[in-house]
């Protein structure tokens, strides 16, 4: 009914492939960019009013999102009928964790923390890139995949991080003059690139998909 | 019989003819990852607007473009697949694999993720990836088996969306773990059968008898020189003849009491799978007959290695031999119960109906062996406190299992106890060092 034993290569034999990265380095990668970007939006502190508040819910929806990750590989039974109490409360509270959006909550909470200070547009910049970084993160530690399939993003994740400095540069033009009219015609001009950039976006990922 | 080998990997299937692939329509869908950018992108640009900071617009920039660029991607809409386990067949325990191969895929990467089916356990990590991939798995408990389900998830190129298919797997049988069993029960009066086992008939068979005067006819090979030259006239070996018997083992499924996995049901079909294994080695003619609430299955004595599985396949399923209903084997053809058979019982004698009919059997001839499997007693009441009346019910019962067996002693049916631990041959020793003899 069996079959031979497989075979094995000898040690000399077996093929060199490049070390994966640990799946567990990815989490803590992700976890710490996370807190990154909920200390970068949150200083200076500001925790009058509802700051103290969007700062609860970014710190809550991080960790969250931190033990969800933490707790991907834990198995769950398929019938729960003769556990005992605890422990299927225990796995209610796991499926919730799983279920939630948690980070796009961090991400809600972390915006929410940036706009309550003045414009800092370079500040603003540095914290997309973060947010940017700790989505691709997150998406990488549930998945466990490994960092080069975002391969294919490269040019488009560069083709955005010039419309992001493109749009904080926009942010610090001097108004044109004082009142809406100017403000909105900054925002034009950003929207601008973003749409001009969505045009060229077709034939970047043309060129990384014959590449 | 191959052995089960429990804690070796199959190899893998060399290269022959494809197997037909399952066409599975995809179910294609935004991946969170791509929810998360959506949040990211909308929530900047509404922050954009709402507080005219354009700084805010950049930010939305990196997810609207990684978004835009996914729609552009091709998704495929359906996948063929071929799953194909390393075995229909396979012992309790034993590692089996799952290969599975994916066409169609164009470029998106493929996760595979096996949801075991009942008394199926995954071993190593359930979820594979890329467009070739084995998954283990071990089968705890005989049956047949559902493997369960497979689900394929396509990843396209950005992350963005997720397409999602199930397959079915096929069912697997799988069999009870043979128990050791090296020794045999020879009966002492055999049918006129070529065999393995050496009677007191002179025959011609390997082992000696003794020797006797030289008669004209007889082989001059057969000669025993040294005698001849003692006695002064011509001396030949004699031989024992070797003969085969039949043997008919008698699997009681009515009661499966025990722990899962040592139950009476798991020891019984374990050691008649051991005892099937072990007769059909010495050339014997192995039938089983499986009673259950109703009546029986049977399958008739046969030899060769396939008796094996069949023998297990009738345990297993009705499919296979016959059914006689009713709690009497009077009405079992001649063909599943041979006059002069050894029949070997494995049973937790709890079925008053059942032991009725061994005594039947005993009273029309047949040589019998009860092996007793069970290990179980009646459960304690709930929280362990145990009431003087539930001592002497236990009491009660126990007398009662003894009262069984004694009475069945007294037929002359020897009753040996099996625990399922240790080796058949053990509780066998006293019967299997000489014939049994088969009182009337």
């Amino acid at each position: 009914m069996n079959g031979p034993a497989m075979r094995q290569l000898p040690a000399s034999r077996v093929p060199v492939s490049r070390v994966p990265v640990q799946a567990g380095a990815i989490t803590i990668a992700a976890v710490l960019l996370g807190a990154g970007c909920v200390v970068w939006a949150a200083v200076p502190l500001a925790v009058k009013g509802w700051g103290g508040f969007a700062l609860f819910l970014a710190i809550f929806t991080v960790t969250a999102g931190a033990l969800r990750l933490a707790l991907i590989a834990v198995p769950v039974p398929e019938d729960s009928f003769l556990l005992s109490g605890p422990v299927r409360a225990g796995l209610r509270a796991l499926e919730l964790l799983r279920q939630a959006p948690w980070e796009e909550g961090a991400v809600l909470a972390v915006l929410w923390l940036e706009v309550r200070h003045p414009s800092r547009p370079w500040h603003t910049a540095v914290l997309g890139a973060a947010l940017i970084a700790y989505l691709l993160a997150t998406h990488l530690a549930e998945s466990g995949a490994q960092p080069p399939v975002l391969r294919p993003h490269t040019r488009v994740l560069a083709a955005g991080a010039v419309l992001l400095a493109l749009g904080a540069g926009a942010g610090m033009l001097p108004a044109a003059a004082p009142g809406a009219g100017s403000a909105l015609l900054r925002l034009v001009a950003a929207g601008a690139l973003i749409a001009a950039g969505a045009l060229v976006l077709p034939y970047v990922v043309r060129g990384e998909n014959q590449g | 019989m191959s052995s089960p080998a429990p804690n070796e990997p199959p190899a893998r299937p060399g290269p022959g003819p494809a197997a037909p692939g399952t066409v599975l329509e995809l179910r294609w869908r935004s991946s969170r990852h791509a929810r998360r950018l959506l949040t990211l992108g909308l929530a900047g640009l509404f922050i954009a607007t709402l507080a005219r900071r354009p700084e805010f617009a950049g930010l939305a920039a990196p997810a609207l473009l990684l978004l835009a660029a996914g729609r552009i991607q091709r998704r495929p809409p359906r996948l063929v697949v071929r799953a194909r386990p390393s075995s229909r067949r396979g012992f309790e325990d034993e590692v089996m694999a799952l290969d599975v191969t994916a066409e169609g895929q164009d470029g998106c990467d493929i996760r595979w993720t096996l949801h075991p089916g009942r008394e199926i356990a995954p071993v190593g990590p359930p979820v594979a990836d890329g467009p070739a991939a084995r998954l283990t798995f071990t089968p705890e408990r005989w049956g047949r088996r559902d493997l369960g389900t497979l689900d394929v998830t396509l990843r396209d190129r950005w992350r963005l969306s997720e397409g999602h298919a199930s397959l079915s797997l096929p069912r697997i049988d799988c069999y009870p773990a043979p128990a050791s069993q090296q020794t045999r029960v020879v009966l002492r009066r055999l049918p006129n059968r070529l065999g393995e086992h050496p009677v007191r008939v002179p025959g011609e068979g390997l082992e000696f008898s003794g020797v006797r005067d030289y008669v004209p006819g007889d082989r001059q090979r057969s000669i025993n020189w040294p005698a001849s030259t003692r006695r002064g006239r011509l001396q030949v070996n004699t031989f024992a003849a070797e003969r085969s018997q039949d043997v008919v083992l008698l699997a009681d499924a009515t009661s499966d009491v025990g722990e899962p996995g040592r139950s009476a049901l798991d020891l019984a079909l374990r050691g008649t799978g051991a005892a099937a294994r072990a007769y059909l080695d010495a050339r014997d003619r192995v039938g089983v007959i499986t009673y259950q609430w109703g009546g029986a299955t049977w399958l008739a004595p046969g030899l060769g290695r396939r008796q094996v599985y069949r023998i297990i396949d009738s345990m297993l399923s009705a499919d296979t031999g016959g059914w006689t209903s009713g709690a009497s084997f009077r009405r079992l053809p001649r063909a599943a119960l041979p006059p002069g058979a050894l029949v070997v019982v494995f049973s937790p004698l709890l079925d008053r109906r059942f032991v009725e009919t061994l005594r039947d059997m005993r009273e029309r001839g047949f040589a019998m062996l009860v092996v007793d499997v069970l290990n179980a007693e009646p459960p304690a009441r709930p929280g362990g406190l145990m009431r003087s009346t539930d001592r002497a019910a236990r009491r009660i019962w126990r007398m009662e299992q003894e009262a069984i067996r004694f009475s069945l002693r007294e037929l002359g049916i020897p009753v040996v106890h099996w625990d399922g631990a240790e080796s058949l041959d053990l509780p066998l020793a006293a019967h299997t060092r000489r014939p049994m003899a088969a009182r009337r």
